[in-house]
């Protein structure tokens, strides 16, 4: 009786489930200050969202554990500080239209360069060791010695400040609720991401292609499409999801530093491993969970932040060991 | 042959053992580390062998992961820093400079890392083994913000600094031998030098047992090891078990010789994992020995790099390009491991082995 109940109500009873728990801390936090932490736990979720979904698709296509994927977020990051310095007139300058062009440029150029940062390391390095999971681990780990190495000789190997577009910074204040303005960037951004992944992967005949080689490689191989030149685009997409995380990450967090990559890439692991490795929705909802948990127990209870999340991840390894998604989902 | 069977195999083998050459290398080596305070007694050479020894060993029982069960574990640095801070919490923090409590230091570091390997290993062997590497990090990375954040508890950033017991405590002294003073210094060397060893032929009893070639068949292929009536789980468990525990121990020997712990000093992933990793690269996975053949070319060649810059300052002070090369050396380390994880997968005891067969 109840398990029929549990079929049949399935999909409702885990979306009651969700919203009471994204409700409980209610209990705790006032509902003006809930609101405010509600939307900057959505902005950092979509933010870690972009870094995830290139990890969770390269994985699911390829079969390859991308370490060297913090290396290039912190790249992209890099790469858009230097366009930023480069055009600091427009970065300052008190016009959305100026601030609009020079962050939409600085996004562009970090995502072109470190795509081909991605296809090198494909080509070179990643291909020698497919087929192989501790190879890969290990040498996508060198690649990311190597890449932040490179970061401090071209960079120098302190901190640096990054501006935020003059018209970025700031609050609007609706109704007693303080809200940034770059949080509600930030989630409209990864949403237009989400949007238009689904729609390559569920619309496009590539995304058919896709789909059909995280469920199975050699048959489309095998229809005459090769897989190799695929791997290699999905690794320099992927890589170039990084670099537009890192964009977005290094003006929310106002600053950009070598080692950057390896935090979130730790956040990318934690999330896909809830979402489920492989599932581009599977690593929005993971990094939705992440981020909001994240921000209500900073509030609640400030030093248990940093391990609430190893904590939903590890029950969430003990009840759904393959995460809450399935692999190409 | 008549007389085929495994006990006269075993004899065989031995006899072998005792007429090869790589054996008294062995022998040699480590007598080698026996005169080290005598022969080069300076600190800084002293300080150089700990830390060749006490890296070897720690990349040996890595190895045993690694090489024996193909398990890659981020986290092997957190069992070393934990190991670390039981014994800080235990004869400084906590506690009081005598011989119980350093016994109990590293009885304490042994149970607390085998509950938390095993609950580590049992979260992660029932999905697929790369989860590992993902969910150590994470556990990894966690124990240090733990260790940074919990200031009350750990110290924070600035460590635990506390004195060692008795004899091996820095002030005592024994009286001169062969024209070295025999201080507590000295004594605590040939302390972590014996433990070590000790360590080190545990393991390699471990990997030679039948266990041992047990975990080497899963390793190879899973499957066939499971169809062979082998339960992988338990036999990954032990093995990631032993392996911590031995990482743990050895973290006490390091927090002896230091006499002081800080998270980054103990517990760091990109600090102590980076060097484990690199090590582990060079020297030879699966090997054992290899270890200390990394550890060596490693820590000496940190230890005197600074030499070598001030070289090529002097004689090239025009060259800004190797200024700047040698100035992030960890870029050509990281450049030779891609290399070697391409080219010599076996590193360079595996590789003169498979060269001899």
């Amino acid at each position: 009786m109840a398990e029929t109940l549990f079929k049949r109500w399935n999909r409702e009873l885990t979306m009651a489930g969700a919203g009471i728990l994204l409700l409980l801390p209610l209990l705790g936090i006032q509902p003006k200050t809930y609101l405010t932490l509600t939307i900057a736990g959505l902005a950092m979720g979509m933010l870690l969202f972009l870094v995830a979904s290139g990890v969770s698709i390269i994985f699911g296509l390829m079969d390859v554990l991308n370490f060297a994927h913090g290396a290039l977020f912190a790249w992209g990051a890099y790469v858009g500080f230097t366009v930023f310095q480069l055009l600091m007139k427009w970065v300052e300058a008190d016009s959305i239209l100026q601030n609009l062009a020079v962050f939409l440029m600085a996004m562009v150029a970090a995502m072109v360069t470190v795509a081909i940062l991605g296809i090198i390391l494909e080509r070179v390095v990643v291909r020698r060791v497919y087929g192989n999971h501790l190879f890969q681990i290990l040498i996508t780990f060198g690649a990311t010695i190597v890449l932040v190495e490179l970061i401090r000789v071209f960079w120098g190997p302190n901190d640096e400040v990054m501006t935020v577009p003059r018209t970025f910074s700031g609050n609007w204040d609706i109704m007693d609720v303080i809200v940034s303005k770059y949080r509600i960037i930030c989630i409209f951004m990864g949403s237009m991401v989400y949007g238009i992944i689904q729609l390559i992967l569920k619309k496009t005949k590539l995304g058919t292609i896709i789909r059909a080689g995280v469920e199975d490689r050699d048959m489309v191989q095998a229809m005459g499409h090769n897989i190799y030149l695929l791997f290699t685009g999905v690794f320099a997409v992927g890589a170039g999801l990084a670099a537009l995380g890192g964009v977005a990450m290094s003006v929310f967090s106002l600053q950009v530093y070598p080692d950057m990559g390896g935090t979130y890439l730790l956040f990318a692991f934690i999330v896909v491993i809830i979402g489920g490795l492989g599932s581009v929705t599977g690593s929005l909802v993971g990094a939705l969970i992440v981020g909001l948990s994240y921000n209500y127990v900073a509030y609640l209870v400030p030093w248990a932040a940093a391990g609430v999340n190893v904590l939903i991840m590890i029950i969430i390894l003990l009840i759904r060991p393959t995460g809450l998604f399935q692999a190409g989902k | 042959m008549a007389e085929a069977t495994p006990a006269h195999f075993h004899m065989e083998e031995k006899r072998r053992q005792y007429r090869s050459g790589s054996f008294y290398l062995k022998l040699c080596v480590v007598a080698l580390f026996l005169l080290v305070p005598f022969l080069f007694p300076s600190f800084k050479t002293v300080d150089l062998a700990v830390q060749i020894i006490i890296f070897g060993a720690l990349v040996a029982s890595f190895d045993i992961l690694l090489g024996y069960t193909g398990i890659l574990s981020f986290g092997h640095g957190m069992f070393f820093g934990m190991g670390a801070y039981c014994m800080a919490f235990l004869i400084g923090k906590y506690g009081m400079p005598s011989y119980t409590h350093l016994v109990m230091g590293f009885v304490v570091a042994a149970a607390a890392s085998a509950v938390l390997a095993l609950l580590i290993s049992f979260l992660t062997l029932r999905v697929k083994a790369i989860f590992f590497a993902m969910i150590t990090l994470a556990i990894a990375e966690l124990a240090i913000v733990l260790a940074t954040k919990l200031s009350g508890l750990t110290g924070g950033e600035d460590g635990i600094s506390f004195s060692t017991p008795g004899i091996f405590s820095v002030s005592f002294s024994m009286g001169d031998f062969m024209g070295i003073e025999i201080t507590g210094r000295i004594i605590t060397y040939y302390f972590i030098l014996l433990s070590c060893l000790g360590l080190f032929l545990a393991m390699l009893r471990f990997t030679r047992s039948p266990l041992g070639r047990i975990l080497q068949a899963i390793r190879d292929n899973a499957q066939r090891a499971e169809a062979l009536g082998n339960k992988t789980f338990v036999y990954q468990s032990i093995s990631i078990t032993f392996g911590c525990v031995i990482a743990a121990l050895i973290g006490c020997l390091y927090a002896m010789w230091m006499a002081y712990v800080n998270p980054e000093s103990t517990l760091g992933v990109m600090t102590i994992m980076l060097d484990v990793l690199l090590m582990v690269i060079i020297g030879g996975m699966g090997t054992l020995y290899g270890g200390f053949i990394g550890a060596a070319f490693l820590k000496i060649t940190q230890t005197f790099l600074p030499d070598l810059q001030h070289l090529a300052k002097d004689l090239f002070p025009q060259a800004l390009l190797l200024h700047n090369i040698l100035e992030r050396w960890l870029l050509l380390f990281g450049i030779l491991f891609i290399l070697v994880v391409i080219f010599f997968p076996k590193g360079v005891i595996g590789s003169i082995k498979g060269n001899k067969q």
